[in-house]
């Protein structure tokens, strides 16, 4: 289910949550990592040995809940945006999520957005407590959540969800009413409906509209989203330049 | 689903349903279109997209203009209500050997004769159409500026679209798996969803034209060959023609939404229906890339994929009928540019099958030219 939606099921969940008592203790890392993949950044940022070595790459990461101070070191440096900081003893009812945050523009400091869960689906209302600009672009935003939803909320939206010009595929400029349109067209795959708008043929390769795209495709059709068509995963994974190839250059 | 047809086409890319709105266009009824996944899946939603009339025989000069000059109106011929994305930027094609410098200025000769505007250019000349090229590279160059590119998706859908609006019926996510054939001709088509009785079946499938040809007990001689491509970041425009090297051996050409797109051939490609990427393309090609075009280097790759070719000896389509069974057309081997050539074989295949004088003499690239040792070469391909 995770590899086809990419969303966790309860027990992915489980697996994660740090104990209650550690959670109202103060902040603490969440480290929602669900896929063996070679990686491990989050190990080599901890300062307090909270996170422990990778006997292989691949392991995912292993918290000590006693050692987390929850700095959010991990947070920023972690790829897959999997890990975030939860503090529910922020106030009686309330609790604070960190949340990393690569797009733009950022929200302002006291506003007040959507909490989305991990299908992206709203659940509450939230306040920004704070908002860290970091130099790898990977910010920092704080919410205010009601303390029952800090497992819960995992991103947000500064506009309402259900907006037809809520932008799907941010690469191509791509809204979810053109999404609509073509599949009320008749298109009913993720592909064909990328070769006609483009969407998902930008530089991130759809990694975040395929999904919202076959959500939409199945909302439609009725289907589940784990009988439908999985896109085609195209080479390179990440946009890299001719001249590496070519050689003579590297990376920066 | 068990139905009858006057005609079936199997292959619903370019070439499937340009043949279909061409035979609906002159009034034939029951059309269907049989197509395994939806349409443009194959080889044209992975083609290079380049539109030229640039060719070193008379035939293709003819098929191509005739093909240019359809797509300059397409969108309005076809009613199509998004647009093919036309962008004639022309096409610089360069030589990299003498021979083929020679040849070329024979080819140009040739064109402007047909009433193709091409012109040929020294290396100097050339560099002042694509400044970020390595002139030293190569010795000279021919150029024509109603060559072009085009968007495949769009381009199917705008002829699929016209052609449901006569009346053809398309089948996508079918698979044929079989063709039923009666005293030396064809009586039906089997597929995976249900039977369609037919006395016609055009063979349109692009890579899986084989198939389909042993299906229907014939030997069909083509071959799948894989070929790549890669797409780079969009940027600014930088870059009107398609840059093409026939021995340099690459083609590369910015779309008009900013990305560029390139290839190139490579003969140790996989000969079967694989169409995974492979690194060494990646690698070839950058090398390829950066060596003609330096500033290219600091683009972006975000995406690969890999096609097919449907080659033949001569590299050249095969139209028409087949000898042995009655009411089987081909319409396959185009060996890399059925794209391109899409609206001439819509026409003509339409006309050989109702029958008429084809507007265009093709009775040359028929099946039986292989038997007869009559092949018709042409050079200028990647």
């Amino acid at each position: 289910m995770l590899i086809k939606t990419g969303v966790p099921d309860i027990e992915d969940i489980m697996e994660i949550t740090p104990p209650k008592r550690r959670r109202e203790k103060g902040p603490v890392a969440v480290i929602e990592c669900f896929q063996r993949i070679p990686c491990n950044p989050c190990y080599t940022a901890c300062r307090f040995g909270a996170i422990k070595e990778f006997e292989d790459i691949n392991d995912r990461p292993k918290i000590d809940y006693d050692k987390c101070t929850g700095c959010g070191l991990c947070l920023t440096v972690c790829p897959g945006l999997a890990i975030f900081i939860v503090d529910e003893s922020y106030s009686e009812k309330e609790a604070l999520v960190k949340i990393p945050y690569e797009f733009l523009p950022l929200p302002e400091e006291g506003s007040f957005v959507i909490g989305l869960n991990r299908e992206g689906k709203p659940v509450c209302r939230a306040q920004v407590k704070k908002v860290q600009k970091m130099k790898n672009k990977t910010n920092i935003v704080t919410l205010v959540v009601p303390k029952e939803r800090s497992m819960d909320v995992r991103s947000f939206s500064m506009k309402d969800y259900d907006d037809e010009n809520t932008i799907i595929c941010r690469c191509e400029g791509i809204t979810l009413g053109e999404v609509r349109k073509l599949i009320q067209e008749g298109y009913r795959t993720v592909d064909e409906i990328k070769r006609i708008s483009r969407a998902g043929m930008g530089p991130c390769q759809g990694r975040t509209c395929r999904q919202l795209i076959m959500q939409e495709i199945a909302k439609f059709t009725g289907q589940k989203m784990e009988d439908m068509l999985m896109p085609t995963f195209r080479p390179p994974t990440k946009p890299i330049k001719l001249g590496i190839i070519a050689g003579g250059e590297s990376d920066e | 689903m068990n139905k009858a047809a006057e005609v079936v086409i199997i292959g619903g890319g370019i070439s499937g349903c340009s043949i279909a709105y061409n035979l609906a266009k002159k009034g034939v009824k029951d059309i269907i279109v049989v197509e395994k996944s939806f349409l443009a899946s194959g080889s044209t939603g992975r083609c290079g997209a380049g539109i030229r009339m640039q060719w070193g025989t008379e035939q293709n000069c003819r098929l191509s203009k005739l093909s240019v000059e359809f797509f300059e109106n397409a969108n309005e011929e076809l009613g199509y209500d998004r647009d093919i994305e036309f962008n004639q930027g022309g096409y610089l094609i360069v030589a990299g050997t003498e021979e083929e410098n020679e040849q070329f200025k024979k080819n140009v000769e040739l064109q402007n004769k047909l009433g193709i505007p091409s012109v040929y250019l020294t290396p100097k000349e050339a560099k002042e159409i694509i400044p970020h090229m390595d002139e030293t590279k190569i010795l000279g160059a021919t150029f024509c500026e109603k060559d072009g590119h085009l968007n495949p998706f769009h381009t199917t859908e705008a002829y699929a679209k016209a052609a449901k609006r006569l009346g053809v019926e398309f089948l996508t996510f079918t698979e044929v798996t079989g063709i039923d054939t009666k005293c030396g001709r064809v009586i039906g088509v089997r597929t995976n969803k249900g039977y369609i009785s037919t006395p016609i079946v055009v063979n349109a499938a692009g890579g899986y034209a084989k198939r389909i040809g042993e299906m229907a007990g014939i030997d069909i001689p083509v071959y799948a060959q894989r070929h790549q491509i890669l797409v780079t970041e969009p940027v600014e425009p930088m870059q009107k023609p398609m840059y093409m090297g026939f021995s340099l051996n690459i083609y590369i050409q910015q779309t008009p939404h900013g990305s560029f797109i390139m290839g190139r051939g490579d003969d140790s490609e996989p000969t079967d229906l694989r169409i995974t990427s492979s690194w060494q393309f990646l690698e070839e090609m950058a090398k390829t890339c950066c060596e003609l075009l330096p500033p290219l280097r600091n683009l972006n790759i975000v995406r690969q994929w890999a096609g097919l070719y449907t080659m033949t000896e001569d590299a050249q389509p095969i139209y028409g009928a087949v000898e042995e069974l009655e009411g089987f057309y081909l319409a396959v081997g185009f060996s890399g540019h059925g794209f391109m050539l899409a609206p001439a074989t819509g026409l003509l295949m339409a006309e050989t099958i109702l029958g008429e004088e084809t507007t265009i003499d093709i009775s040359n690239l028929d099946i039986g030219r292989f038997k007869r040792n009559e092949l018709v070469f042409e050079s200028s391909v990647v």
